[in-house]
């Protein structure tokens, strides 16, 4: 894309950005519901300076462990679950137990659990991202289109090896969908947990600035958040094309 | 055809005698059953026999005798009608939102031009990092609670219904073209039921969205509902309580999701979805 | 195999193992819930060592499956099957297979698909390399090496998959309607480039089609299959001078052999569309 079609791809964000700051600066808009943006915008650099990385930082540690091992384990599991029968027919009713189950349910276990550090949030993210990456990985490695595996098996491949040269790489589109879901899934939990109650990161700190009335720096951190979030989506489907060039 | 994992079952049949035969049949059908008792017996047993300390996990039975309490002290009722309700007016909100929104968008450029980067940035960013936003605009009660879930399940249904309109095949379109219909018949006579398969399944992805969510804002402003009551639990470390409330929670959304599935079934009976058949090679 | 440099259509060579011989074989699928359904009823059939025989019988009449029992893909329920002197009891490279949607591996280029099979073999490396390159010179697919199936057309896909069956050097060839999913045009240039693959190193084909034409045309002796539960109804022998294809296509006995082939494939179809009917 050229960039005049950028530009003009974004232009409406623009505007928005615009009638933000004429109608706040206008004074339409009370200041304690909408600050003007260019508030929000210095307010931003100032916590830049002062301690908005160190929230920032230990927000995104506390996730990234949670949802690596989450990940790991999962496609694990699921494409195991897929593969042999018998630990399919012993795991498979439990998932469907607990798999519809609204996550956050388990925001309050983990604080009673582990309380209100970053082994807490961690489970937290762990336990909740854990059971829809086994999902969709059982999927995906069930629904391997049976010729594949046939094929390799006709040319002399041993069962090991129709799992992990055959299956799991034929199932990685799915499992890799299915484990960005889980990532939007994991921001949605670590925010909602750090607003519930915390002692750090970018949920609490936005909390905080809140309670204390700075409404500009809270917009800021919203922001901030968000834009964290919409940028590890993006990074992780840049990855996700790169690794499945195949398809194309 | 089964399973990538025939390969056991080809290894067990071969062969195989009538006893053998026999057992795995059983092993099959009493396998689920066995491992979601074996599940509750262990929950039970691991506590009363102080293998975990009653606090981290109190005895099944314990936590059941909590519900009932609750049940018959009208308090649980109330909460789960309060959490349903809120996710409900939200879901259908978003819904409405959603299709009318997905459906309009790539049909008028303009709306589609301004739509487009809102929703490609909103997508896939965290909604609920807004709530403090939406608390600050709509107060602590059912009307910010209610639009914060609607505002993080809408983003999905839009783009869902977005892409599954463009997608109508063009010969339908056509052919109901050829035999007379007009814009807006095409619109809800072809475009409409051709993309339903793929709106549900939008529907169905929000849907968990805004049980998520829900609990969040309970849990954030109170205001009764089935989070609010947990997060008091924890905060009174009444162990008893948050295990009530995860089985509590846990029931009624797997209630919710059952019933989406079973409406699906029943608005795509004409679906191949719908009618699998065993099939032989 | 590659001291055969005479015409593949002889089948005198002493040493060669013997084709493939199916006896009894009888084959009941039984979905999870629904009743039991016989897809295949007591079939045999002898395969000549090199010998090409097609099946031919109408949709759903069990003829995948039993390339899939002589596969050894799907566990033998009743009767038996021996290829090349051995029981088969499961897959292997002994029997190469060719599928009807190619089943190659989409996140493998050209040449890892074809060396797939070879790794397995244990071969070095560099033979390896010399023997894919050697088929990929043969299926027309220089300059391909590193096209994922993808980028393929149809045709060229099939070709891989061809290449791939064939790098494992097995001493029997069974395919499933290999050319079901091309067009027209590329079927009938696939098909002489099979015969012309099968002339320069012949092995024992067993090739399941729909299609009558393509059986009368490319088989020795084409088994015509009864609707479901599948039967064997008729082998017809329909091995035609030497000549190339489209001399062959215009000839009268051929045209007979497709006329009345043809009429035994229509019989079954009609008898298996009344039964749906009732």
């Amino acid at each position: 894309m050229s960039a005049a079609a950028t530009l003009w791809r974004f232009t409406p964000l623009l505007i928005i950005a615009l009638l933000w700051e004429a109608t706040t600066r206008l004074g339409l808009i009370s200041e304690f519901a909408l600050p003007p943006l260019t508030n929000v915008i210095s307010s931003f650099f100032k916590l830049l300076a002062d301690d908005l990385l160190y929230h920032t930082g230990r927000s995104i540690l506390r996730g990234a462990v949670g949802f690596l091992c989450a990940m790991v384990v999962g496609v694990l599991a699921g494409v195991l679950m897929a593969w042999y029968r018998p630990v399919r027919i012993l795991v498979n009713p439990l998932m469907r137990c607990f798999y519809p189950m609204p996550k956050s349910a388990l925001i309050p276990l983990t604080i009673m659990w582990i309380g209100l550090g970053d082994g807490s949030k961690m489970t937290l993210i762990f336990i909740g991202c854990l059971l829809p990456i086994v999902m969709s990985s059982f999927n995906a490695a069930r629904g391997v289109d049976q010729v594949l595996i046939w094929s390799a098996r006709g040319m002399g491949a041993t069962e090991q090896q129709v799992l992990w040269e055959v299956v799991v790489p034929a199932s990685m589109p799915e499992i890799l969908s299915g484990i960005r879901i889980s990532l939007a899934l994991s921001f949605i939990l670590l925010v909602s947990a750090e607003l519930i109650i915390a002692n750090n990161g970018i949920g609490y700190l936005i909390d905080l600035l809140g309670e204390g009335g700075d409404y500009a720096g809270m917009f800021a951190g919203v922001i901030t958040i968000s834009a964290i979030g919409f940028f590890a989506d993006r990074g992780y489907v840049m990855l996700m094309r790169r690794f499945l060039r195949w398809r194309e | 055809m089964a399973g990538p994992s025939t390969n056991a079952a080809i290894a067990l049949s071969l062969r195989e005698n009538g006893m053998a035969h026999w057992l795995r049949i059983g092993f099959y059908k009493v396998g689920p059953f066995f491992t979601v008792t074996a599940l509750l017996l262990t929950w039970e047993l691991a506590s009363r026999l102080e293998l975990v300390i009653a606090f981290l996990l109190p005895p099944l039975s314990v936590v059941l005798l909590r519900i009932a309490e609750d049940m018959v002290a009208g308090q649980l009722p109330l909460d789960i009608a309060i959490t349903l309700y809120r996710t409900l007016v939200a879901f259908v909100l978003a819904m409405v939102i959603g299709i009318s929104l997905g459906i309009v968008i790539p049909r008028v450029a303009s709306i589609r031009w301004f739509f487009d980067p809102i929703i490609s940035i909103g997508l896939p960013m965290p909604k609920i990092a807004l709530l403090p936003i939406f608390m600050l605009w709509f107060g602590l009660f059912d009307t910010s609670k209610i639009l914060m879930v609607a505002f993080s399940a809408s983003f999905q249904i839009i783009i869902t219904t977005w892409s599954a309109t463009q997608n109508v095949e063009k010969e339908l379109i056509w052919s109901a073209r050829s035999l007379g219909a007009s814009n807006r018949q095409i619109l809800w006579e072809v475009i409409f039921p051709a993309s339903l398969p793929q709106i549900l399944t939008g529907l169905q992805i929000a849907m968990p969205v805004c049980l998520i969510v829900v609990l969040v804002t309970e849990m954030v402003m109170g205001g009764q509902g089935l989070g609010d009551s947990m997060l008091r639990s924890a905060r009174y470390v009444d162990s008893p309580g948050v295990f009530a409330g995860i089985v509590e929670i846990g029931i009624v959304g797997f209630c919710v999701i059952r019933s989406m599935e079973l409406i699906r079934r029943r608005l795509l009976v004409w679906h191949q979805e719908t009618q699998k058949e065993e099939t032989t090679v | 195999m590659a001291s055969v440099a005479r015409s593949g259509r002889e089948h005198d060579n002493p040493a060669a193992a013997p084709g493939i011989s199916i006896s009894g074989v009888c084959h009941e699928y039984r979905p999870a819930n629904g009743r039991p359904v016989l897809a295949l009823d007591d079939i045999s059939l002898e395969v000549k060592d090199r010998e090409f025989v097609s099946i031919l019988g109408p949709s759903g009449c069990g003829k995948s499956t039993l390339l899939y029992l002589m596969g050894g893909f799907m566990p033998l329920q009743q009767g038996e099957i021996i290829v090349a002197g051995k029981t088969v009891t499961g897959p292997g490279p002994d029997r190469g297979v060719v599928f009807q949607n190619f089943a190659l591996f989409p996140w493998k280029s050209v040449r890892d698909n074809i060396l797939y099979g070879l790794e397995k073999q244990g071969l070095p490396r560099e033979e390896r390399l010399e023997i894919a390159q050697h088929y990929i010179d043969m299926v027309h697919l220089s300059g391909f090496e590193d096209s994922y199936p993808s980028q393929l057309s149809g045709g060229m896909k099939q070709r891989v998959a061809i290449a791939r069956t064939l790098a494992i050097k097995p001493d029997t060839l069974l395919m499933d309607e290999p050319f079901g999913a091309l067009d027209a045009q590329t079927r009938s240039l696939m098909q002489e480039e099979l015969i012309a693959i099968w002339n320069r190193s012949p092995t024992t084909v067993v090739f399941v089609t729909h299609d009558v034409r393509e059986a009368v045309l490319l088989a020795d002796r084409v088994a015509v299959m009864t609707a479901r539960p599948g039967r064997l109804k008729e082998i017809v022998e329909t091995k035609f001078a030497d000549a190339p294809h489209d001399e062959i296509v215009k000839s009268p006995e051929f045209l007979d052999k497709v006329d009345y082939t043809w009429n035994l494939v229509r019989a079954e179809a009609v008898a298996a569309d009344a039964e749906k009917a009732g």
